[in-house]
């Protein structure tokens, strides 16, 4: 950890794990009050609660940093099962799969173009409201 | 002896031994190819562990969807139940660039909700285009979203998670292609970086975070707060959207 400021040494590793089981539980508590046809999955819920615990100073970064980042790093490896999950929707892939990559690569781009523009669009607005020109 | 063979193979072992193995394969293939695009290991890993489950099923006569529930489930749940923390983690990057995130945080959500909408009635177009299924449409719906957080959005919705999944590494493929011809023609480099960072973000997860880092700081920073308000937009839309228009 090359950090410019001084900053305190990070957590045991215990202790950062222990703060993200206890924010999941939480998370998952929380994510059980929605309806089924509204679901709020715990993940996101955790994402959320981890950023407003950080926002407002009450868990530090120092607890957290080193353990997230190890699981960010692992996440690609992570993803893995949910990719073979295909294996047991393989009538689906046989029947519209050809359609389905289509669908997919288009819509990246969709994504993309749309955000960027929309982004740029509400900037512009956001740059003439404030008069300043600079981001 | 087969029985004992079947009973210790149903064991989580195998499930996390496979999704190691096919994920080295892939990384290796990525590296001997010099990070050809096709050869993304989570690409690889995907359709490599469905090919030996297929396989499997093959030489044992049975389906590959019984195999996988089988002898996969078990370990590719244990994996997966870590994607929970891991999605979590991304508050981090989130926070690491609070003063841009306060700074802009009201043009973030609207950029994010807005466009966010937009991009849901285009991407249901475009799956009538092709003629989908009403389940395979939802499944496309929630794909701007984390995997982990766009696959309950799709079950909610009466989509095929599976689906989606692959749609979210699939996203991650196409932006790691296309992202500088994209990015060129489009001339993302000289609009707004605060848009062209969520635009990248949203569209192509962790790789597009990537990418905008390389274009700059704000990119990045905004590519990583897009992670959180993406999933967020795509919670709140995907249900409401889908009463109204499906």
């Amino acid at each position: 950890m090359d950090k410019k400021d001084k900053k305190p040494e990070a957590s045991n590793i215990y202790v950062q794990m222990g703060i993200f089981a206890a924010i999941l539980f939480v998370s998952q508590l929380i994510s059980d009050l929605f309806p089924k046809s509204f679901v709020v999955p715990t993940p996101l819920i955790g994402m959320v609660l981890l950023y407003i615990l950080l926002a407002c100073h009450i868990v530090k970064l120092h607890q957290v940093e080193k353990f997230g980042t190890f699981m960010i790093g692992l996440i690609a490896f992570l993803f893995v099962p949910s990719g073979i999950q295909l294996a047991a929707h393989l009538d689906i892939m046989r029947r519209e799969g050809i359609q389905d990559v289509c669908v997919i690569i288009i819509s990246t781009i969709i994504l993309l173009v749309v955000i960027a523009y929309v982004g740029a669009l509400v900037m512009s607005i956001h740059h003439k409201i404030t008069g300043n020109k600079k981001d | 002896m087969s029985a004992t063979i079947a009973t210790n193979l149903a064991l989580p072992f195998t499930g996390i031994f496979i999704s190691l193995i096919v994920y080295l394969i892939g990384m290796w293939l990525t590296k001997i190819s010099n990070g050809f695009f096709l050869f993304n290991p989570l690409l690889v890993g995907m359709v490599l562990g469905i090919v030996v489950l297929a396989i499997w099923a093959k030489s044992t006569g049975s389906t590959t969807a019984a195999v996988y529930t089988k002898y996969y489930l078990p370990g590719g749940n244990i994996i997966f139940w870590f994607l929970n923390p891991a999605t979590m983690a991304f508050a981090i990057p989130v926070y690491k660039v609070n003063e841009t995130f306060k700074k802009y945080w009201f043009d973030i959500i609207v950029i994010c909700f807005v466009g966010g909408f937009i991009s849901l009635f285009l991407i249901q177009l475009v799956s009538k285009l092709f003629g989908l299924s009403a389940a395979s449409t939802a499944s496309m719906l929630p794909q701007a979203a984390t995997t982990a957080v766009a696959m309950p959005i799709a079950a909610g919705v009466h989509g095929v998670p599976a689906v989606t999944a692959m749609a979210c590494i699939l996203n991650a493929v196409v932006i790691y292609a296309l992202a500088e011809f994209l990015i060129k023609i489009l001339r993302l480099d000289k609009v707004s970086p605060v848009a062209t960072g969520l635009g990248l973000g949203s569209a192509g997860h962790t790789v597009g975070s990537v990418k905008a880092l390389s274009l700059g700081e704000i990119q990045g920073a905004m590519a990583g707060v897009s992670v959180l308000i993406i999933s967020l937009a795509m919670d709140i839309l995907v249900p409401i959207y889908a009463n109204l228009f499906m």
